[in-house]
């Protein structure tokens, strides 16, 4: 028994290595998304445009979708209009979640509506219109619930409304053929 | 040229360290005197050729020489000299390199001051330190060559150092770091030495003792000059972060300090042998570990390397060879040593087992919490990750029974103390922390705190026990001045470095309780009042330096009503790199820092600015500083510099050592 004891370091080295290993090729940014396969959360947001409108889960439902988070300070978000807008072309259907950033009334800052409006039409005029609409979250609410970690996300969303794909960081081409593309045609069918 | 010159040193460096790995080793197993004495020889060799290297690739940084893709991808024909010849170790390449600078450079250390060991022990010391050397010298020719020449298409200008790294303290905490981490190379090779001869007596550990000493001074110094950077450099006044690669710097450092009592009471008395050469293992392979995190991409660090899985690969396998190799032979020798030793349950050898228990304890910590949510995730458990509060909360339980036994180890003796002696100077030293640690509480002006009071009952314990104990052995050389001149360095440095760590304690406590910070939106001429002290901003202006632009903000600070200082804190926008940085401002006493951060311009010409007041920051890098002092002082005992011929008289403790 003592003889094996002082293999003991060794072996516990060696579980340790196989782990070591195998986290060698997976990427440490790469989170499982705690929300694949479960429906989208429950909320009421207004349209960006159309405050008047309120959207549901219910009422985005019907055809396979992307939902992006964006928010025009996000320069990544802003560099990958122009792919959407390219996908929206092709007949990929993409709604905009916008990710309103806090505001800080110790600094004097307060939420201004149609400024936003405005910025957001003025954005996507110069890069490109990839959104069906955009969904309004001020207070983060659903972005909170997605657990999204910043901008640019993107859900891929099916036609009963169950998230189907999680991709945080921007859509380029080679993130499209390599990881929506399939899964998004497979949704069509 | 000068690159291909570097490049054709470093060749022949790989070569020579292949050369040592197999000849003093073939030597020593052979009996062949000729080849044990080519040993020394080949380790300057190996030392000579590295400097030229590593001068080769300053000079390309110096010359701006940006063929070279490593020059090309850290530096910039703007970026001051200074930074320049830093910038050598501010990528991935560059700092291998300097990995191999430190690591020959301690094997030439080696072979010049172990000259009076015996021949077969020293050319397996420097056999086992010239197989790590292979490994390492393979992996960058071959997998991170620094010299490798962008031609015919070179870019005309670099992208610059990491404005991270344009600082003073990034000067020098790299280069202590790594004398920290491979210096324990050499605390490995004399365990592995003398698993290979399998005789254990203690002789090994007193050879191995400043070794280990040095390393782990370099280590300390390296560690807080790094926490001393990121208060300076991050602009938000935290000096430790629990980051992955801080942790992988922290666990060989605890590890390291546990090898270092474990060596004495190895020493000493002979015992504790399997556990000590344990200790000598795990400390090194835990700097290899460090190296393997930072640099394969498995975790995610601000420090890390760009992540490149063959170069993580081939460390991992040099990981299982190393220290897998190593751990192996350890299994299959050192189950027939047994220690013979004979000490009671109130002794400074359990007294020192307890040390070791928290020491491990606290480095199983930081491994778990480190390597935990890898774990998770490849066990298909999903992302978690593990921040402060673990850690925090961790230590601060680990803290308490710690520094209660470092306060009454060094009264204990060897073998068996009786208690009743202790019982009066133990008493009388509680009493004296009761006063220190109450009365500094009361001259603050919010006694709130538990953690403030624990921090300094703590400091205080370990502090006057430290030095009523010193007083004490001083006496008994009949007077404390006689004793001055006759006590050993090492038991200086012990006491220095114990009140070191009641320094750094006292630090840490104080600085988590009290400090205060506000984040403020300020004009010019407005004032703005944190902690009794008045912070007025009297201006903000545009600046324009070699590499970057920013602004500067002009700070008035006053206490009461009375002028305290005048603050300088600047935001630069490095064009090169297209990164803000902020310089933080800084007013450094000994009770408490001032701190102030520039943030951001917000519309109507005003600034957001973060303000801290910390008290007793300072005490935290004072504490490591006077470790590493203490390391310093116990290095210079005349003990490690006798000859071996003469090292009978100081093993006076009868060794109860098996054959």
């Amino acid at each position: 028994m003592r003889k094996l004891a002082f293999f003991i370091p060794f072996v516990l080295f060696i579980a340790l290595s196989v782990f070591l290993f195998s986290g060698l090729f997976s990427n440490p940014m790469e989170r499982e998304s705690s929300v694949l396969d479960q429906p989208l959360p429950a909320f009421a947001l207004p349209d960006l445009h159309q405050p008047e409108k309120i959207w549901t889960p219910d009422s985005i439902k019907g055809k396979p979708l992307l939902l992006n988070v964006w928010g025009t300070w996000c320069v990544t978000c802003n560099a990958e209009l122009a792919y959407l807008t390219e996908l929206r072309e092709q007949g990929v259907m993409i709604v905009g979640l916008y990710y309103q950033q806090p505001v800080d009334a110790a600094f004097g800052e307060v939420f201004n509506l149609s400024a936003l409006q405005q910025e957001v039409t003025l954005k996507l005029e110069q890069q490109g219109n990839p959104y069906q609409w955009n969904i309004l979250d001020k207070d983060r609410t659903l972005i909170f619930d997605l657990g999204v970690t910043g901008a640019p996300e993107t859900f891929l969303i099916d036609a009963q409304g169950i998230i189907r794909y999680h991709h945080i960081g921007d859509i380029n081409p080679q993130v499209w053929q390599q990881k929506l593309a399939a899964a998004y045609q497979s949704l069509q069918e | 040229m000068i690159a291909e010159y570097g490049q054709l040193a470093l060749t022949f460096a790989l070569c020579i360290s292949l050369a040592l790995a197999i000849v003093p080793l073939y030597g020593s197993f052979k009996g062949q005197q000729t080849a044990l004495q080519l040993g020394n020889p080949l380790a300057y060799a190996l030392f000579l050729l590295t400097a030229f290297s590593f001068w080769a690739l300053s000079y390309a940084f110096w010359a701006n020489d940006f063929t070279v893709v490593y020059v090309a991808t850290n530096s910039n024909s703007l970026l001051p000299w200074y930074y320049r010849l830093t910038a050598v170790w501010g990528g991935h390449e560059g700092s291998m390199l300097l990995w191999l600078l430190t690591l020959s450079g301690w094997i030439a250390a080696v072979a010049l001051f172990s000259r009076s060991l015996p021949l077969q022990f020293q050319g397996r010391i420097l056999g086992v330190m010239g197989l790590v050397a292979l490994g390492f010298y393979a992996f960058v020719l071959f997998m991170s060559n620094p010299f490798e020449r962008s031609l015919p298409y070179f870019p005309v200008d670099g992208r610059d150092l990491n404005p991270l790294l344009q600082d003073f303290g990034m000067i020098i905490h790299p280069p202590m770091l790594y004398m920290g981490y491979v210096g324990f190379a050499v605390s490995f090779a004399f365990a592995i030495a003398a698993l290979m001869g399998g005789k254990f007596d203690s002789t090994w550990a007193r050879w191995a003792r400043p070794w280990t000493l040095a390393a782990w001074l370099f280590l300390t110094l390296g560690i807080m000059l790094g926490s001393w950077w990121a208060y300076n450099e991050l602009g938000w006044g935290g000096w430790w972060f629990w980051d992955p690669v801080e942790n992988a710097s922290f666990m060989p450092w605890l590890v390291g300090t546990a090898l270092i009592h474990s060596l004495a009471v190895t020493e000493k008395r002979g015992t504790f042998k399997s556990w000590t050469v344990l200790l000598a293992i795990a400390a090194f392979s835990l700097s290899l570990l460090g190296a393997f995190l930072v640099r394969s991409g498995v975790l995610v660090s601000v420090h890390s390397f760009a992540a490149d899985p063959s170069r993580g690969l081939y460390l991992l396998a040099f990981l299982l060879v190393v220290v897998g190799g190593s751990l192996l032979l350890y299994a299959l020798r050192m189950n027939s040593v047994r220690s013979q030793a004979r000490y009671e349950l109130f002794s400074r050898e359990v007294l020192l087992w307890g040390n070791n228990i928290f020491l491990l304890t606290a480095t199983l910590v930081v491994l778990l919490g480190t390597l935990f949510p890898l774990v998770h995730k490849e066990l298909g458990l999903g992302s978690i990750s593990i921040g402060e509060p673990f850690f925090n909360q961790l230590f601060y339980y680990l803290v308490i029974p710690f520094a209660l036994l470092l306060g009454l180890g060094p009264w204990v003796r060897w073998k068996q103390q009786q208690v009743k002696p202790l019982l009066k100077p133990m008493s009388l030293i509680a009493i004296a922390t009761l006063i220190l640690a109450l009365g500094t509480l009361a001259t603050l002006q919010s006694v709130q705190a538990n953690l403030a009071l624990l921090g300094l009952l703590l400091g205080a314990w370990v502090g006057s026990s430290a030095i009523f104990e010193l007083l004490q052995r001083l006496q008994q050389f009949g007077s404390v001045k006689q004793g001055l001149t006759k006590l050993n360095a090492s038991h200086f440095g012990m006491t220095l470095a114990h009140i070191g760590f009641a320094v750094l304690v006292i630090g840490v406590a104080m600085t988590k309780t009290y400090s205060v910070e506000t984040q403020v939106r300020m004009k010019a001429g407005e004032q703005v009042e944190l902690a009794g002290y008045q912070f007025r901003l009297v201006e903000v202006y545009p600046l324009d330096g070699p590499n970057y632009k920013g602004e500067a903000a002009e700070l008035d600070v006053s206490y009461k009503g009375d002028y305290v200082t005048h603050l300088h804190a600047e935001k630069r926008f490095y064009t090169v790199q297209r990164s803000v940085m902020t310089e933080a401002a800084v007013h450094a006493r000994l009770s408490r820092d001032l701190y102030v951060a520039l943030g951001e311009s917000l519309n109507d010409d005003s600034w957001a600015l973060s303000l801290y007041v910390k008290p007793f920051v300072r005490w935290i890098w004072l504490g490591g500083l006077l470790m590493a002092l203490g390391g310093l002082i116990a290095l210079c005992d005349k003990r490690y510099r006798r000859r071996v011929g003469d090292q009978k008289e100081t093993t006076e403790l009868k060794d109860t050592t098996d054959a």
